[in-house]
C-alpha cells in the first residue's frame, strides 16, 4: 500500500517511510558442502541476497510512540536501521524531521575504556558538544544509577548495565526522533520504569519515539500506535489493542 | 471534519530530509568540521586502547621504532655495510625508518577505520570521513611522538641541533596531508575488497625497498640520471629525502623531489577525500 509522497506528506510528519526495500549481502559457507574437499571448500564461499524488507510504506506524527512487534528476522530492527540512515536501503524512500537516533543493545562502545570515556565518545559521535556533555553529565550518571562503575572500563559490565549506558547516553540530549531496537529488554525493573518515563517526556515534548520490543505490556503503557511486521513487510498498523490482539492470534 | 490548526511559522518547522542522502559538500564539510572534538578526543582514546595492556604502554611507541632501527642498523651497517655514500648510518637509518613508518602506520590503519568500526556506523549516524580522519590523526600524534627517538640519535651521534631542523615541520605536515589521502583510498578499497588488509603488509614492504630508506640512492645510481628521476617520483623517497636533508645534508632534495611530494600529496588528499564521500552511502550495507 504505497502512500503517494505529496499526500501524506504534513507539517507534523516526523517519519515518512515509502515503499522502502533493503537487501543484505551475506557471505556464508553453504552447510552441505562441509564434508566435501579442498575443492568443495574453495567453492563454498557464497553470497546470498536477503530481502529483509520488501516495500515498507507508513508515515509517523510527531508526537506519536509507535511498538513494532513482530517475530525474529521480520525486518523491525532493519526498519529502525533504515529510517535512523545507518543501513543503506535498495529502493524506495525515507525521509525524517529533524535527528533521527537508533538505540540498540547492539552498539559498539571501546570495552576497554571506561564508562566516562565511552560516554563521552558516543555523545561526540552524535554530534554534541563538549558543553552539552559538561551539563548533562551529572543527570546522565544519576539517570543510569551506574555510580561508581562509570570509572570502570566496559568489560567489566554486565549486559544490563551496558543496556543502561547506551540509553543514557542516547537520550543525553532529546533527539527529535528515538528509535529503540529492544535497548530495555535486559534492564531490571527500575531502569525500564524510569526509560519508560523518559520516553512518555519525550513525547510530551512533541517528540516522536519507535520502539521494537517483545514486551507487550511495554507497548500498551507506553504506545499510542502499533505496527506489526512479517516477512519484511507491515501486516497491520493502526491501535495498540487490535493489532496486539491479531498478532496474538497468529502467533498462537 | 476537523478544522485544521494554522500552522506554525514555517522557520520553525524542520524540513523533511532524506538521512541516506550525502550532503552536498558545503553542509558535509561543516558536519565534519562538528565532529573535530570527537575525532581528536577518539584519536587519543584509541592510542591509549592500544597500549593499555602492555607494561611500557606508550612508551612502546618509542621503542617500537628504536628497535627496528637497531635491528637494520646491526644487519645493513655492521653485517653486510650498505653504507656507500652515508656518514652517519645509524640516524639515516632512523630517519628513514621514522618517516617511512608514519605512511604505512597511517595507510594501514585508514584500511582498517571503515571494516573495524561497522557497529558504530550501523548505530549512528555521522559522516564517515571521521573515520579514516580519526585514523590519520592517531597515527600523526603517534609517529610526532616518537620522532623524539630519531632527536636523540642525531645528538648522540654527534649532529648538532640546528635552525635547518625546523624544515621538518612543513615536511611532516606535507606527509600527513598525503598520509590522509593514502588513509582515505585504503578505507575505502577494503570495504569492496577485504583481503586489502593482507596484501598491505606487501605492498609496504616492496616500496620500503623502492624508497630508498636503508641505502643512499644517489650513491647507488652513481649519476645515472633516469634511476634519480624514477626515484623522485615515489612520494615516500621525496619524504624521506627531504627529512634526510634537514638533519644530515647532502644533495638527494632536488627540484623535482619537492614537486612530486607536494603533488603526490595533493591529489591523493583530494581524490581520497572526493572518491571516499562518493561511497559514503554504501558503507552501511552489508
Amino acid at each position: 500500500m504505497p502512500v503517494p509522497e505529496n499526500e501524506a506528506e504534513s507539517p507534523s510528519t516526523a517519519v515518512l517511510v515509502n515503499n522502502l526495500e533493503v537487501e543484505y549481502r551475506v557471505y556464508h559457507d553453504r552447510v552441505r558442502d562441509e564434508r566435501s574437499g579442498l575443492a568443495g571448500r574453495l567453492r563454498s564461499k557464497h553470497i546470498e541476497i536477503v530481502q529483509a524488507l520488501r516495500g515498507v510504506s507508513f508515515s509517523v506524527n510527531s508526537g506519536e510512540a509507535v511498538g513494532i512487534v513482530g517475530s525474529n528476522g521480520s525486518g523491525k530492527s532493519t526498519l529502525l536501521r533504515a529510517i535512523a540512515g545507518v543501513q543503506a536501503k535498495s529502493a524506495g524512500s525515507v525521509r525524517v524531521r529533524g535527528e533521527a537516533r537508533l538505540l540498540s543493545v547492539g552498539a559498539t562502545l571501546k570495552p576497554q575504556l571506561s564508562g566516562y570515556r565511552n560516554v563521552k565518545l558516543g555523545a561526540l559521535a552524535m554530534g554534541l558538544t563538549t558543553e552539552e556533555i559538561e551539563e548533562g553529565l551529572d543527570g546522565l550518571v544519576e539517570f543510569s544509577g551506574l555510580g561508581d562503575a562509570m570509572a570502570r572500563p566496559l568489560k567489566t559490565y554486565s549486559q544490563g548495565m551496558k543496556a543502561r549506558l547506551l540509553f543514557s547516553i542516547a537520550t543525553l540530549h532529546i533527539p527529535n526522533i528515538l528509535l529503540i531496537d529492544e535497548a530495555l529488554a535486559v534492564g531490571d525493573r527500575q531502569f525500564k520504569r524510569r526509560s519508560l518515563e523518559r520516553i512518555r517526556n519525550i513525547r510530551a515534548e512533541a517528540g516522536t519515539v519507535l520502539m521494537v520490543t517483545h514486551n507487550m505490556s511495554e507497548i500498551r503503557n507506553t504506545c499510542t500506535r502499533a505496527v506489526w511486521m512479517d516477512g519484511g513487510q507491515i501486516v497491520a498498523d493502526g491501535d495498540v489493542e487490535d493489532v496486539l490482539a491479531r498478532y496474538d492470534a497468529a502467533s498462537e | 471534519m476537523l478544522s485544521v490548526e494554522p500552522t506554525q511559522a514555517p522557520s520553525e518547522v524542520i524540513p523533511l530530509r532524506d538521512p541516506h542522502e550525502t550532503e552536498r559538500l558545503g553542509p558535509y564539510l561543516r558536519d565534519v568540521r562538528r565532529r573535530w572534538p570527537y575525532i581528536w578526543y577518539n584519536a587519543r582514546s584509541e592510542l591509549r586502547r592500544q597500549q593499555v595492556n602492555t607494561v611500557f604502554g606508550n612508551l612502546w611507541l618509542l621503542i617500537n621504532p628504536a628497535l627496528t632501527v637497531a635491528i637494520f642498523y646491526l644487519i645493513f651497517g655492521l653485517l653486510l655495510q650498505v653504507d656507500r655514500g652515508v656518514d652517519n648510518l645509524l640516524l639515516f637509518l632512523a630517519v628513514g625508518i621514522f618517516v617511512f613508518r608514519a605512511t604505512q602506520q597511517a595507510t594501514t590503519s585508514g584500511s582498517k577505520a571503515v571494516v573495524n568500526n561497522e557497529g558504530l556506523i550501523r548505530s549512528i549516524h555521522f559522516p564517515r570521513l571521521v573515520l579514516p580522519l580519526t585514523a590519520t590523526l592517531a597515527e600523526t600524534l603517534a609517529t610526532t611522538l616518537s620522532f623524539l627517538v630519531v632527536f636523540v640519535v642525531a645528538v648522540a651521534t654527534g649532529v648538532a641541533p640546528s635552525l635547518t631542523w625546523l624544515v621538518l615541520v612543513p615536511i611532516v605536515a606535507l606527509q600527513t596531508v598525503f598520509n590522509f589521502g593514502a588513509g582515505t583510498i585504503a578505507a575505502r578499497v577494503t570495504t569492496h575488497f577485504r583481503d586489502t588488509t593482507q596484501l598491505l603488509p606487501f605492498a609496504f614492504r616492496l616500496l620500503f625497498y623502492g624508497s630508498g630508506v636503508i641505502f643512499n640512492v644517489t650513491a647507488y645510481a652513481e649519476g645515472r640520471r633516469w634511476i634519480e628521476i624514477l626515484f623522485a617520483l615515489n612520494p615516500m623517497y621525496c619524504f624521506i629525502s627531504m627529512a634526510r636533508w634537514t638533519m644530515l645534508g647532502g644533495s638527494d632534495v632536488t627540484p623535482l623531489v619537492i614537486a612530486s611530494s607536494i603533488i603526490w600529496s595533493i591529489a591523493l588528499a583530494v581524490g581520497g577525500f572526493f572518491w571516499f564521500r562518493a561511497g559514503e552511502a554504501n558503507y552501511a550495507r552489508s
